[in-house]
């Protein structure tokens, strides 16, 4: 496959950076905005940064957290709080400084000649999909959003995604908003119905694996960004490699963006909990 | 490198007036600093934050015959004030090892040492005999301490007679510096010092991680794919520092002192108990830049209290 990513790559680097924002913005979830010149201005969609969350030695590791989009100099962050990680960063003030890495990670490829996508989004895994779906959209591509969650309480970005994509499918567990049932069920229509030139998912494993399988059978070329937990986030510990067809990969440098048919979906993985 | 690309969060600060320069085993290191075998890789991932030249060595990522495919995801559990992993050695093994990292570390100006790990005798020698024709390699680590796998690993370092079988066969066929790394998962940890000493040792260090466990009561099971895994960061320090004050004092070869060094005020207790160098690991992890403020507060320790050359910190502890 030819493939062009959006920029060059830019080196990882340390940043102070400034907590602008952090607010509610879905039941569970934070914004958190945050002021970074330097990362904001060489991030790409699908990359990530590995924050301290506090510092001291009780929370020992960075997290690491897809950049949603970037506004300005400011990047954000969508983070669910399911661990104690992600109720320390909830706790986060407006101009408190924090410890950030990035860009890290490989980030979405565009297909070269693709006119149409499908971003594909489970719950937070809205979170990469969105700079992503502003970028195609100003390139020309035509940006359709298949978006499922919990409930309506727990859909995020849809207002990104209402400004930038043709479509915008919903589906909930509850059918408390668009229809009742699995995101898996809108992806499956989209893909048949509408034929995209790429399929970009990000959501639990278990779903991203049956969106692969969908475009697999529809001949689509499809991107899959994978979740793992992470020490390093720089390539040096192997704490978060994936399995793939050519071996175990670094989720943090070698993904966490892989093409779908290269993932080998064993099911062993369990959700990482921040 | 390009320019835009240099190290531009790294200190690099003069140290003038103290000589922080020490000798192991023969080799002449401009400062008592290493990377830790596993939390460093080949160093070319912290090129971008760290100017690599100013490290007293980098040791590698533990180096076998074969490719090992290392161990199942969860690899790690974050634990309070430290971390358990069982990577399990992954590694392309030393072929592409000596190919793909040697040659980019040789233009680094930064002494390499590279850490072995096998399943067997054979396999330890058999690495070191391919290594020995590699001019980059300035000294070797034998891995005889590492939790995660199966065969191999720390099955040789928790008994003295495997400890020394394997130091004596790999000393047989080099001449360079061999250090070995110790387990901290031993009744004496000062008695397999003396064994692997005996059997031609240049250096020992350790510790390496303590065997520990998580578990996610949520779901009732180990946070760990493997069930067990190594303990390391600050927790460990305590033991780790006693550790090192209790081999300097059993063997007369140097002793490299690792476990949970966060800041240079960590690494002056490791040399006041004893040791001549220090590794720094776990805060590789938290913060790329780890080993040039363990550095720096070292230069800065030794500016504030008159010491004019890091050496006379070695086992200056007052008891």
């Amino acid at each position: 496959m030819s493939c062009a990513g959006f920029d060059s790559a830019t080196h990882p680097l340390l940043e102070r950076v400034e907590v602008l924002r952090n607010e509610r913005v879905a039941q569970g979830v934070g914004l958190l905005v945050l002021r970074s010149p330097r990362i904001a201005a060489g991030v790409e969609p699908g990359q990530f940064v590995h924050l301290r969350v506090a510092t001291g030695a009780d929370f020992l590791l960075r997290r690491p957290f897809s950049v949603h989009r970037v506004a300005g100099d400011a990047i954000e962050i969508l983070y669910q709080v399911l661990g104690r990680g992600t109720r320390e960063l909830s706790l986060r003030n407006p101009a408190e400084v924090m410890d950030a890495i990035g860009p890290l990670g490989n980030g979405w490829r565009v297909p070269a000649g693709a006119a149409h996508a499908l971003l594909v989004a489970g719950g937070l895994g809205a979170a990469p999909l969105g700079m992503l779906a502003e970028q195609l959209a100003q390139r020309g591509v035509a940006v359709s959003v298949a978006q499922g969650a919990p409930s309506a309480e727990r859909l995020v970005a849809r207002d990104l995604f209402e400004s930038v994509a043709r479509r915008v499918e919903v589906a909930t567990d509850d059918g408390s908003a668009g229809e009742r049932g699995f995101v898996t069920v809108v992806s499956e229509r989209l893909i048949e119905h509408d034929r995209p030139d790429v399929v970009y998912v990000c959501g639990p494993e278990v779903m991203a694996r049956a969106v692969a399988e969908q475009a697999a059978r529809a001949s689509v070329s499809c991107q899959v960004s994978l979740e793992r937990l992470m020490a390093c986030g720089v390539g040096a510990c192997l704490s978060c490699v994936v399995t793939t067809s050519t071996g175990r990969k670094r989720a943090c440098v070698d993904g966490p963006v892989f093409n779908a048919e290269e993932v080998c979906w064993d099911g062993s993985e369990v959700p990482p909990r921040h | 490198m390009d320019q835009k690309s240099r190290p531009a969060t790294s200190v690099s600060r003069e140290h003038a007036g103290v000589d922080l320069s020490v000798e192991i085993a023969g080799l002449r290191l401009r400062n008592p600093v290493m990377a830790a075998s596993g939390t460093f890789a080949s160093g070319r991932e912290f090129a971008d934050f760290v100017d690599l030249s100013r490290l007293g060595a980098i040791i590698t990522k533990g180096v076998s015959l074969q490719p090992w495919e290392g161990n199942e995801s969860p690899r790690i559990a974050e634990t309070a004030s430290g971390m358990l992993n069982s990577i399990g050695l992954q590694n392309p093994g030393v072929g592409l090892f000596s190919e793909r990292d040697l040659g980019w570390l040789a233009s680094q100006d930064v002494p390499v040492i590279v850490n072995v790990v096998g399943h067997s005798v054979d396999e330890y020698v058999s690495v070191v005999e391919r290594l020995e024709a590699e001019p980059a390699v300035a000294a070797y680590e034998l891995n005889i301490s590492c939790p995660n796998v199966d065969a191999g690993g720390m099955a040789f370092g928790t008994a003295c007679a495997p400890a020394a079988e394997v130091t004596r066969s790999v000393r047989a066929v080099t001449k360079r510096p061999l250090i070995v790394k110790l387990s901290p998962n031993v009744t004496d940890i000062s008695e397999i010092a003396r064994a692997v000493e005996s059997a031609g040792a240049d250096a020992v260090s350790l510790i390496n991680t303590l065997l520990g466990m998580a578990i996610d009561v949520r779901t009732r099971r180990p946070k760990l794919a493997r069930v067990v895994g190594g303990l390391s960061g600050p927790a460990i320090k305590p033991v780790a520092l006693r550790m090192v004050w209790q081999v300097a004092s059993a063997v007369s070869v140097p002793v490299i002192g690792c476990g949970g060094i966060m800041t240079g005020e960590d690494a002056v207790e490791f040399l006041l108990a004893g040791a001549s160098a220090v590794q720094v690991g776990t805060a590789n992890f938290v913060d790329p830049t780890a080993t040039m403020h363990v550095l720096d507060g070292i230069a800065e320790y030794c500016s504030a209290s008159g010491v004019r050359a890091v050496r006379d910190l070695t086992g200056a502890l007052g008891t």
